[in-house]
């Protein structure tokens, strides 16, 4: 073989790259990493932190597939919690907090465990192609490297910019260079471009923080893991802290405003509006006195802390002034300025469901480069694109999720129907679907098809299994069940629920949202009994408790998934000439043509495409033969 | 063949005078439901291309109408699917009443074109057949928006919009509670989303309750001209239906619905109708008379009651008149006919705590057309309802928009029960979601970004 030729080449080593690079490999391709800075493999670039509502849906899901992201959260995390405790369980994320030196390891070790894996440090600036097709790259110091298949994952790096206050310069990340050449290079080959912002925090020294005026934040008593093959998570939380800015902070800010690239209008790109600079919030929310700070732990082994909520571009000595106005943060050092990052990104109406591009066969983007961003966000990307190019080598029919399937679905569905011009971050008011696709079930909805492919090991599917039969057999000896008022009341006037005036079912009481199955079977002395153990992150009666009190929604639910289904089977031919349909908006006819939708569903869900023009299109697909959906290579 | 998974109905003739209406329904239900709704042969046992004489009864057994069913079987149907045509007698009334009773039974209301596009996708259809279609819709719809009462568009839209705005609110309320609860921001409390609530339940509720006018906006107000045989009922018919003011239309040969004839007051289409067997059900006599008599006063919006005012009304006809007023529908206006013979002022004279009583002379109407205007102000009135067409306010015309906003209200009071029963946000969220999508379903805008773009100008989001 060439020893510069590869099936699936990845450039750049973030979270997209990894898990794409992984999956490739695993699928049994041979697979090339090119990253600048082989030390920085699975570097957090900003909040040492995984997960979160909808985003650690997005990581149970990589895991359920096969990906790494769960497991290497579990081995570097410092402090799990489950969010949303209090509502429902469709809405419940778990979010771990990590040791970023620890984690970037543990990304490494993962890749360093696959045969078939080769890593490189190098810079790539050119996608090499003949005749529409990708045959490889070419990096800074002139090497080529070969392969049919090349997945971009470059993050913040293409042509990033730096802005602290009045200065600017190119980077990458915080002391890392940019990467130059590959937009030009894509660009050239016809691919649009655009700009997009993001910003970090400034890090402190956690020996020069008093802790004792601040409020402390512990993980979970009994932490949640991420993957569902952890058994067991390290024990020794460390916590986070809480610290609030004050009128008096707002004002030390201020003082930079006028310096401020963000106000000053050197900044063209647009940023994430969930994630403002402090900047931002003061000047935008001006009747807000105070706003939230959350001191984060950088690791075990290092003092450095980062300072959720207080992104900021602003000159370092007006961070450093407000920094010190905040209660508890008098005497701090600052270790490195927040800063703001511009970087290229392309627009994702140029990529297919496979996450190919429209324009270049062979070629994959995943991560920011489709103008998302977070780590799990760019995860889910980077590991769908690495099936989807060994599903490309193999000439299999791409593995594209549904919106009903999972929140990887919605995420790439939103990308490609919808677009986005700001930085696209989950959220679970995303998901339609939202009581089905929970953190909970991911396993349950995905590993059968991981495994199918070749990335969830056999261990994974056999436990998958052992948790469904256990689940199965508890609710089986669950539903039959009644219970007294003796029994019960007492617990149920604990947790705040009406007691019992006559015997009634378990499954009945279960419904109730104050009640845990768990708790009630322990209160009744039955629980050894009637439980049947699950392997995995939650008991077999929470399962239960979880699908009693969702049935008669999800019922619903699976109703609407149906609906959706059929207009998904009607495929829109790719070169269909939308600009001949005088029966429709001209937007919709400028849209449809721009995102040429694979169906019809994808088509209603593009904005500026209305009902009416999805009706007339149902009827204007006969102009061509139709042709039947090719069955979904996975589903069965 | 691609197999749609639910049944659809619609009436398939066009509106207006007709002697037949057609309702037709397709799917893999349709013979099923179809049947639950026929009185006569057992229809899911016919064959294909079969046609059946029988009654289409409400659910407790009352007649509805008596259709001829007609049966066709997939794949040799219009559709590809199994596909029932029901010839109904009489206008569209009928038809929709049978259409109603199918809907009951499990079939979803067609959208427009559903019928064509199933047609086509089960290969029915050839391309010149299919584009012909789309011209069709394409034309239906802007004849249908020529034909919509123009003046009530804009607030119509306005007031769509405004319970969209609200209903937008309160998911972004309980949205913000689900995905920023680690946000310091302050959440809506009980109250505050119940006020949200109650504003989107009576909004939905006031246009749902305008449909019965905007109904008579798009069919016309069915009026009853009722009376003893020499009360001079035709002669007040002619009278309204005469002179400039009115358009006469001659009416097709019905036999069911007799309406003698429409006219044109105020923007506002009424028709008329002399339902022979009215002077028999006074008298309660015959038995036949009777039921056609309650039938035609059933469907009626109004119902006029002439009689003489030099002989009134006789101890049968004021039991008649109480026993509907009794029943609270329809509204009832007498009218004490030929004063001319009297010598005795025009205008409202109360009869012993009667209804609205008019005394007037037809004949001088003739030469005279202020003598007709407090009846006729008293009718439109009474067919307007509280909502006065001339204040420009707010109806429903639409039969498909009446559907999305029936199922807003019930996912607007599901989301009341659901927040009443202490439930969390992910499932209120999800009713009003529904609620959302079915107004979406009429304005064209459908999107969960909505929801976030609130949050985001609203909340200051963001660590």
């Amino acid at each position: 073989m060439h020893p510069f030729a590869y099936d699936v080449i990845v450039v750049g080593g973030g979270h997209a790259g990894t898990e794409a690079a992984a999956a490739a490999a695993r699928m049994g391709a041979r697979t090339l990493l090119v990253t600048m800075n082989l030390q920085t493999i699975g570097q957090m670039s900003c909040n040492p932190a995984i997960g979160g509502i909808g985003k650690g849906h997005i990581v149970r899901e990589i895991d359920a597939l096969g990906g790494i992201m769960g497991k290497v959260t579990d081995r570097a995390g410092i402090q799990f919690r489950m969010l949303n405790q209090r509502r429902g369980p469709a809405v419940q994320g778990p979010r771990a907090q990590c040791d970023r030196v620890a984690y970037a390891a543990a990304v490494r070790e993962e890749l360093e465990d696959i045969p078939g894996l080769f890593m490189r440090s190098d810079m790539a600036v050119e996608v090499c192609t003949e005749q529409g097709r990708v045959t490889g790259i070419r990096t800074q110091i002139g090497q080529a490297f070969h392969a049919p298949t090349v997945i971009l994952t470059s993050g913040t790096f293409m042509n990033g910019i730096i802005h602290i206050g009045e200065r600017q310069y190119g980077g990458g990340r915080m002391g890392e260079r940019a990467s130059t050449g590959l937009t030009a290079c894509l660009e050239k080959l016809g691919f649009e471009s655009g700009r997009l912002k993001t910003g970090t925090p400034p890090r402190i020294d956690g020996r020069t923080i008093d802790y004792d005026r601040l409020e402390e934040q512990p993980g979970d008593p009994s932490a949640t893991p991420f993957s569902f093959l952890t058994d067991r998570l390290p024990e020794d939380q460390i916590s986070c802290w809480i610290a609030y800015t004050s009128p008096e902070v707002h004002d030390a800010l201020r003082e930079g405003f006028d310096r401020s690239p963000m106000f000053a209008g050197r900044i063209e790109g647009a940023g994430p509006r969930y994630c403002p600079s402090i900047e931002d919030k003061i000047d935008r929310f001006a009747g807000k006195d105070r706003h939230q700070l959350f001191l984060e732990p950088e690791g075990r082994n290092t003092y450095e802390v980062y300072v959720n909520g207080f992104s900021t571009s602003l000159p370092e000595e007006v961070q450093f002034a407000a920094l010190r106005n905040v209660v508890g943060l008098e005497q701090v050092h600052m270790l490195r300025p927040g800063y703001a990052i511009e970087y290229d990104y392309f627009p994702p109406y140029q990529i297919r469901y496979s996450l190919e591009t429209k324009r270049v066969r062979g070629l994959f983007f995943a991560g920011q480069i489709n103008g998302t961003t977070g780590y799990e966000e760019a995860g889910a990307q980077g590991l769908m694109a690495g099936i989807n190019a060994v599903r490309y080598l193999q000439r299999e029919d791409p593995v594209v999720l549904k919106r009903s399937e999972a929140y990887i679905g919605v995420l790439i569905d939103d990308l490609v129907a919808k677009g986005t011009d700001e930085p696209y971050r989950m959220f679970t008011s995303r998901a339609e679907h939202r009581l089905l696709l929970r953190q909970d079930n991911a396993d349950q909805r995905l590993t059968a098809l991981g495994h199918t492919l070749g990335l969830a090991t056999d261990a994974r599917y056999e436990r998958m299994r052992a948790r469904q039969h256990a689940i199965e057999a508890t609710r089986a000896a669950v539903e039959a069940v009644t219970v007294s008022p003796d029994a019960v009341n007492a617990y149920l006037e604990q947790v705040g629920t009406d007691p019992l005036r006559r015997p009634e079912r378990l499954v009945q009481l279960a419904k109730r949202p104050q009640v845990s199955l768990d708790d009630l079977l322990d209160h009744i002395g039955r629980k050894e009994e009637l439980v049947t153990p699950a392997p995995g992150p939650e008991s077999a009666a929470r399962q239960i408790e979880i699908d009693l009190r969702y049935e008669g929604y999800l019922d619903r639910e699976r109703d609407l998934v149906r609906k959706m289904e059929e207009m998904e089977s009607l495929r829109l031919p790719e070169n269909f000439d939308y600009e001949a349909i005088e029966h429709i908006t001209l937007e919709a006819r400028e849209k449809l043509s721009k995102i040429r939708p694979d169906n019809l569903g994808q088509a209603s869900r593009i904005s500026g495409v209305s009902p009416a023009d999805v009706s007339v299109l149902l009827v204007m697909l006969r102009k061509r033969p139709v042709r039947k959906p090719s069955p979904s290579p996975v589903a069965t | 063949m691609q197999a749609s998974s639910d049944t659809i109905a619609a009436i398939a003739t066009a509106r207006g005078r007709a002697a037949l209406g057609i309702v037709r329904i397709s799917g893999p239900e349709a013979v099923v439901i179809a049947a639950a709704c026929f009185e006569g042969a057992d229809l899911r046992g016919a064959a294909s291309h079969t046609a059946h004489v029988g009654y289409v009864a409400s659910r407790d057994g009352i007649r509805i109408d008596q259709v001829v069913a007609t049966l066709f079987r997939a794949p040799r149907s219009a559709t590809g699917e199994d596909v029932v045509e029901c010839s109904c007698h009489g206008g569209d009334f009928a038809s929709r009443l049978v259409l109603n009773r199918m809907l009951e039974e499990g079939a979803r209301l067609a959208a427009p074109g559903e019928f064509t596009q199933r047609a086509f996708l089960n290969g029915k259809m050839d391309l010149a057949q299919a584009e012909a279609v789309a011209d069709l819709i394409h034309a239906s719809s802007s004849l249908a928006h020529r034909v919509s009462v123009s003046h009530l568009q804009g607030r119509y839209s306005e007031v769509l919009a405004d319970v969209r705005a609200d209903l937008l609110e309160l998911c972004a309320f309980l949205e913000l509670e689900l995905d920023f609860s680690e946000e310091d921001v302050a959440f809506a409390d009980r109250e505050r989303l119940e006020a949200l609530l109650d504003g989107s339940e009576k909004l939905l509720d006031e246009l749902l309750r305008s449909w019965r006018l905007g109904r008579r906006v798009r069919d016309g107000v069915r009026v009853v001209i009722g009376g003893r045989p020499n009360a001079g009922k035709s002669t007040l018919l002619n009278a309204l239906l005469g002179n400039d003011r009115a358009i006469v239309s001659p009416v097709p040969g019905t036999t069911r619905d007799e309406v003698e004839g429409e006219a044109e007051i105020d923007g506002l289409l009424f028709r008329f109708t002399d339902t022979a067997g009215l002077r028999d059900a006074a008298d309660a006599i015959e038995a036949e008379g009777v039921l056609r008599a309650e039938r035609a006063i059933e469907r009626s919006d109004v119902l006029v009651y002439v009689y003489d005012v030099a002989v009134g009304m006789d101890a049968g006809e004021r039991a008649f008149i109480e026993a509907i007023a009794e029943r609270g529908a329809p509204p009832v206006l007498l009218v004490a006919n030929k004063t001319d013979l009297l010598r005795q002022d025009n205008g409202p004279i109360n009869d012993e705590g009667q209804p609205d009583v008019f005394a007037l002379s037809a004949k001088r109407a003739f030469r005279d057309e202020k003598e007709l205007q407090p009846l006729i102000a008293c009718l439109l009135k009474t067919a307007g309802g509280d909502l006065s067409l001339s204040e420009g306010s707010l109806v429903v015309t639409n039969e498909r928009h009446r559907n999305h906003l029936r199922k807003a209200l019930d996912a607007v009071r599901a989301a009341r029960r659901s927040l009443g029963a202490g439930s969390t946000g992910e499932l209120l969220a999800l009713d009003l979601r529904v609620a959302l999508h079915e107004i979406g379903a009429i304005t064209g805008e459908i999107t969960n970004e909505d929801v976030l773009d609130q949050i985001f100008s609203r909340f200051c989001i963001g660590k």
